[in-house]
């Protein structure tokens, strides 16, 4: 949150915690083994690149044969890896493919606690089934303590925050997989 | 002096406030809305804590999330800027309890100030020349008779509990006095449900006349000279200069003394305005004081050589006043425009992102500006975009210098105000000192002026 890269280099090889070197290098890793879609998640982010439907590498690559827009082109599909700004991709932060997370964020600044106090349980771990409404934690701000609820019911998948560390408003504290609708 | 600074407050004045920390050492926290989170200062800052949505009510003025982020980040010190919480006495309150340095007088203070009618009393009653005026609500008609013999005409009549140009009659006239005591009153009391109003001397042909001043915590006063700022539209300052080319020296050691006896009266400290309105007959009329650093410091810092932001830092930090600032001397003249994101015509504001941003340069320019190319101007803020101000050797020399530097003040992608300050000091009766706060409106329309 409050500590800011020292590089600019750096904050503008990432994207939301994404590092676009890491992304670059899975496109090729994809074209190499003629991948039509790769998801992996990290660090609170799900990454998902999937190619635009309907094409593989073979099609765009014959969509292009008349036009002589480089010598990587001209060579056999196979061996040569289109360069990663051609693959259509899509980026999906925080959501699984198959199931939705859903981020409770903070709505205050102040200090994370996880548990009632120092030596209770934490509210709530990874796994944990929490019903709407449920407290996860609390965030002390001006010496009042504040019941962080969840608002809807399901999993909890990951938990962003350490015990006792400051957030900001809008800082993701859980993800939770949602239950799904009866 | 300390060691970590919250600045609470963003665009352009957050980027000021961030200089003079870094000029003295100082660590500084940025605190943002989301509508904030790539600007300039809160890039510049040491730590950046997001506290709130665009809305200003949900994050600049929202005094919880901006002490709690004092908290976590651990400050000695909150500068509040202007506008915001800078004038919020409840907030320096807040700041004091949780142990934090407000950077700006003390709450007692902030509160008189801010309650105009108090202020006015009090300053009246410490030297300063007020508005004649009533005591308060006018009764009936023959107390309005007797009010009116004191102050003389022309008057206003003015509703109590309300403004708008509702329940407000202007009389000329020992005739008309009557009459529109009774019409104000029943306007008053069906658009505020009070009859109640009161009557003050009218000003005409005023021009607004502001003295700096700045403070220690010791009792200490002094004032750094007068700004002008008749150049207004609908009560917004547009153009402000330094000094006034209506003031003698002995004007302003006149008024200037009243004005530093009269805050040393009330401890005043940090850095404030004090506000006048001066009739055509010379006349100083004190109508309110600002107790903050204000939009347009730059042109007393240009003529004084003073940096009231990094004084109010040091002052603030328990530092005497003549350890800050010595004598004061004056030299040349400086003008400022305020290059707001609107339409020059038509003051529609123009948000969305800047294209172009070229700033000009060369012997006394300053630009002060949070803005850049690429940048965004969001919606839910004020529409300033950049200060320019020019300095000169004489009054000439600025005007000749503020015209280069607007026509060399290149913006595209949002509109600004450039155009309109082209047309200003270009004005036979601007350069001429001829002007009073009525100027902005009787400015010909650009196509008119063709």
């Amino acid at each position: 949150m409050a500590r800011k890269p020292k590089s600019d280099r750096e904050s503008e090889k990432a994207i939301r915690g994404v590092d676009l070197n890491e992304v670059e290098r899975l496109l090729v890793f994809m074209q190499k083994h003629r991948l039509e879609q790769f998801e992996y998640e990290r660090d609170g982010v799900h990454i998902m690149l999937k190619k635009a439907s309907g094409h593989s590498v073979g099609d765009v690559r014959s969509a292009r044969a008349s036009e002589p827009v480089g010598n990587q082109l001209m060579e056999e599909p196979a061996s040569v890896p289109l360069p990663a700004a051609e693959l259509p991709v899509q980026f999906v932060e925080g959501k699984a493919v198959t199931d939705e997370l859903h981020l409770v964020k903070s709505p205050i600044v102040g200090t994370y606690y996880a548990a009632a106090s120092p030596d209770a349980e934490p509210f709530v771990r990874v796994k944990a089934q929490v019903e709407e409404g449920e407290v996860l934690c609390i965030i002390e701000a001006m010496k009042l303590m504040n019941e962080i609820e969840a608002d809807v019911a399901g999993e909890v998948a990951k938990i962003f925050v350490e015990n006792g560390h400051p957030v900001e408003y809008g800082q993701p504290l859980f993800a939770i997989r949602p239950d799904r609708k009866r | 002096m300390f060691r970590k600074i919250l600045i609470a407050n963003r665009g352009e004045i957050a980027l000021r406030i961030l200089s003079a920390c870094k000029e003295l050492g100082v660590k500084t926290v940025a605190v943002y809305s989301e509508a904030d989170r790539n600007s300039l200062h809160v890039r510049f800052a040491d730590e950046a804590i997001c506290i709130g949505p665009p809305r200003s009510s949900d994050s600049y003025l929202n005094i919880p999330q901006v002490i709690s982020a004092a908290e976590i980040a651990n400050v000695d010190a909150i500068h509040p800027g202007y506008g915001f919480l800078s004038e919020n006495a409840n907030f320096a309150e807040v700041c004091e309890a949780s142990h934090i340095t407000f950077i700006g007088p003390s709450p007692d203070v902030i509160r008189m100030m801010g309650e105009k009618d108090r202020a006015r009393a009090e300053m009246g009653r410490a030297g300063l020349p007020i508005i004649p005026g009533s005591p308060g609500v006018v009764a009936d008609e023959a107390m309005a008779k007797e009010v009116a013999a004191q102050i003389n005409f022309p008057l206003m009549i003015k509703a109590a509990e309300g403004g708008g140009g509702r329940g407000m009659r202007m009389v000329r006239s020992k005739r008309e006095l009557i009459r529109a005591f009774q019409t104000a009153r029943t306007e008053a009391e069906q658009a505020f449900g009070s009859p109640n109003v009161y009557m003050e001397k009218l000003i005409e042909h005023p021009r607004h006349i502001e003295f700096q001043v700045l403070g220690d915590r010791y009792g200490n006063v002094i004032h750094l000279g007068e700004r002008e700022c008749s150049i207004q539209r609908r009560h917004q300052k547009v153009l402000e200069e330094s000094p006034s080319s209506t003031l003698d020296p002995g004007d302003r050691r006149n008024i200037g003394e009243k004005v530093v006896e009269a805050l040393r009266s009330v401890r005043y400290s940090s850095a404030g305005t004090v506000e006048f309105l001066r009739d055509v007959t010379g006349e100083f009329y004190f109508i309110e004081m600002n107790a903050r650093i204000q939009v347009e410091h730059p042109v007393t810092e240009m003529v004084t050589g003073v940096d009231l932001v990094k004084s109010q830092i040091r002052l603030a930090a328990g530092a005497r006043l003549e350890e800050v600032v010595g004598s004061v001397e004056f030299r040349g003249h400086a003008i400022e425009c305020r290059i707001n994101a609107e339409d020059p015509e038509t003051f529609v504001p123009s948000a969305g992102r800047i294209t172009t941003f070229r700033v000009p340069g060369g012997p006394g320019i300053r630009v002060d500006t949070a803005a850049h190319a690429d940048a965004v101007i969001p919606p839910y803020y004020d529409s300033l975009v950049a200060k320019l101000i020019a300095h000169g050797r004489d009054r000439s020399e600025a005007i000749a210098r503020l015209h280069g530097a607007l026509d060399g003040f290149i913006v595209e992608g949002i509109k600004t105000t450039i155009p309109l300050h082209k047309r200003i000091i270009a004005d036979p009766d601007f350069v001429a000192g001829k002007f009073d706060t009525h100027f902005l409106e009787r400015l010909p329309a650009a196509a008119a002026a063709k």
